[in-house]
């Protein structure tokens, strides 16, 4: 859930070899757009992929203007169900917003075409003249997903180029900044993020075609989990989100809640309303939910006399409080590893067949490679993406895939940093698009003109 | 040319082609320079002895953009030979490792590694590769493991 700006703990430097260019990285996903300069060690930009469409049809961007319940929002997302555009409008001026908005000494767009919704008085004042496109000055090199069509592809270039004004442009593949960021030009790399978990063969420095895997079982599947969970339990949890919450009394665990419950002129939507409950959902995430370790099988591993082995040994186990903002508050136990066990093991408890699990994607992923590279995969294993930071992940992968290659050596390289999971991607464009050799790589403005918007089908593999 | 941009100094294959024709040199050790533009070599060693080797990896050291110095990768070429288990002789493998300690900075480990094609297509004759993050991973017995596919 994209919540406030980050603080770069650095100023924005030169690009190395001082070359006068500060190029700026965009990593966009489904769930948050992650912009800053290139040469910085986190993105100064974390803003939502959610936006918001007033009942007059104007659309708001960002988080400072998207969580007003009096606002009678309606919510949306540009992104496709598999984590790449499919509004392309809409993505061009929310991720334009992503970066003027945050990114200093910058001139933002014409603000009556640009859907940004600052106070217009002002800024027409300062507005400079007429044609200026709001990246002049900024090379801008952008991530995308191995599954990203030609048809996206060129609009990237053309929406730099066009919109934008960019002078220089170049397509990187997430997955292979992730792998170069944890120093690996050969890797499998297994990015599970919000709409989309994928594992993907890299080999130096290129993906293989053949070798790309992916699922819906990521972090929004998860999420619905977890409304299924809360759904289901007893007695029954209610999902009431902060902005619903006037006041509250402190209850006994279990209890129902004690709350005042704000009542609203115009009740909020029920996508604002879906909006505000995925940010509890997410912090749950973090704080309650855990992965089984897979140390004796699967979770729901059946015993003879019936029952499951592993769940069952859990119930035995102290659970974790979780306090939800009406002050209702309850205990989970074993009940806290059975949401994401599905991303592992086909589930008989939640939806079936929702898509491949990560073992599935692994194996064939894996075999689709050639063999003399496959013992360097294993051995190069790339963990990154927000969901990968669930407790116990890591742990669970590295089980599971140990048992899936006995005898070959198996090492998952996960960052400790948090940043550098969230942000890996991001974090690696930052260092490329900062080398002063890169200036070689850019697909310059006249190579565009020249060559069309094809051109990025021939430079960026 | 390289997917960061970065090129070759021009004795990084031609003093290759000598380990590889003459058979004296043991190794070579390549290096980017400090200020990431080329790739050269930092030491050509007659030296067969792989401890002296492994030590000259984990203690190299690179410059960050801040200037700070910390964990360096590096790349590297190792004539190495081994005794078939068989009894059928020794081998020898002109071996390519791509050294980047977990515990580098995250700005080394990304340049190297988007800069390793580069000097990788350029050596003609490599035959056998591993990439290595830590130090088991450059252990003599694991890289013998390795590089003879368990038939030493
Ligand atoms: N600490 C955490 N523990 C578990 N899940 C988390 C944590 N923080 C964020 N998430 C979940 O991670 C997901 C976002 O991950 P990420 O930022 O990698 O996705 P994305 O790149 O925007 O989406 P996609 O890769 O699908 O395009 C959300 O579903 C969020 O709920
Ligand atoms: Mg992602």
């Amino acid at each position: 859930m994209a919540s406030q700006a980050l603080n770069s703990s650095t100023q924005p430097t030169d690009v190395y070899g001082g070359d006068e260019v500060s190029a700026i990285i965009l990593d966009p996903g489904y769930s948050s757009i992650r912009a800053g300069f290139a040469g910085e060690d986190a993105p100064k930009s974390f803003a939502p992929s959610d936006y918001g469409v007033t009942t007059e049809g104007t659309f708001l961007f960002g988080d400072d203007a998207i969580h007003d319940p009096n606002a009678n929002l309606e919510i949306r997302n540009p992104m496709g169900k598999d984590g790449t555009v499919e509004d392309w409008d809409i993505a061009t001026q929310l991720w334009e917003h992503a970066i003027t908005s945050r990114l200093t000494n910058f001139k933002q767009a014409d603000p009556r075409k640009n859907g940004l919704n600052d106070d217009l008085s002002d800024a027409v004042l300062e507005m400079e003249t007429d044609g200026d496109k709001p990246l002049e000055e900024h090379p801008l090199l952008m991530t995308e997903t191995a599954w990203n069509s030609t048809k996206n592809r060129e609009k990237s270039i053309e929406v730099a180029m066009e919109s934008w004004g960019c002078p220089a442009f170049w397509l990187a593949r997430n997955s292979v900044l992730a792998a170069f960021g944890a120093g690996k030009a050969t890797a499998m790399v297994i990015d599970v993020g919000a709409s989309t978990a994928s594992v993907v063969c890299v080999h130096d420095g290129l993906i293989l075609k053949k070798s790309v895997q992916k699922s819906p079982l990521a972090g929004n599947w998860v999420s619905q989990q977890i409304r299924i969970l809360f759904e289901k339990a007893e007695p029954k949890v209610n999902l009431v989100p902060h902005f619903m919450v006037a006041g509250k009394t402190a209850v006994d665990s279990g209890a129902p809640a004690q709350a005042t419950v704000r009542n609203f002129k115009i009740p909020p939507t029920a996508s604002f309303r879906a909006l505000e409950e995925e940010r509890i959902i997410t912090e749950f995430k973090e704080s309650v939910v855990q992965v089984w370790n897979g140390a004796n099988g699967h979770l729901y591993q059946e015993i003879s006399q019936g029952g499951y082995k592993n769940f069952d040994s859990l119930r035995s186990q102290p659970g974790r409080t979780y306090e939800m903002p009406d002050g209702s508050n309850q205990m989970w136990g074993a009940e806290r590893y059975t949401v994401a066990e599905g991303m592992f093991v086909a589930s008989n408890t939640n939806e079936q067949n929702a898509g491949p699990t990560l073992i599935d994607m692994i194996k064939a992923s894996f075999n689709a490679t050639d063999m003399d590279i496959r013992p360097h995969l294993l051995a190069n294993v790339v963990v990154t993406g927000a969901t990968t930071l669930m407790n116990g992940f890591v742990d669970r992968l590295n089980s599971e895939m140990t048992t899936m290659y006995p005898g070959v050596k198996v090492k998952i390289q996960a960052a400790g940093l948090t940043a550098e999971r969230r942000f890996g991607s991001w974090m690696g464009g930052s260092v490329l698009g900062s080398l002063g050799t890169f200036h070689q790589m850019w697909i310059s403005k006249a190579e565009y003109e020249e060559h069309g918007a094809s051109i990025v089908e021939k430079r960026c593999k | 040319m390289s997917q960061s941009g970065v090129s070759l100094s021009g004795d990084c294959v031609s003093k290759f082609n000598e380990l590889k024709l003459n058979k004296k040199i043991k190794y070579i050790i390549y290096k980017l320079t400090d200020d990431y533009k080329e790739i050269v070599i930092e030491e050509a060693s007659e030296d067969g002895d792989w401890e002296a080797f492994r030590e000259k990896l984990v203690s190299a050291t690179q410059k960050n953009k801040a200037g700070k110095v910390g964990k360096g990768p590096r790349y590297a070429v190792y004539d190495f030979s081994y005794e078939l288990a068989s009894g059928e002789g020794t081998r020898s493998k002109i071996t390519f490792i791509a050294w980047s300690p977990d515990d580098a900075g995250i700005q080394p480990k990304m340049i190297y590694a988007s800069s390793k094609d580069a000097l990788k297509r350029a050596l003609n004759g490599l035959a056998a590769e591993f990439q290595a993050n830590d130090e088991d991973d450059i252990e003599y017995q694991s890289v013998l493991a390795k590089v003879s596919k368990g038939l030493a």
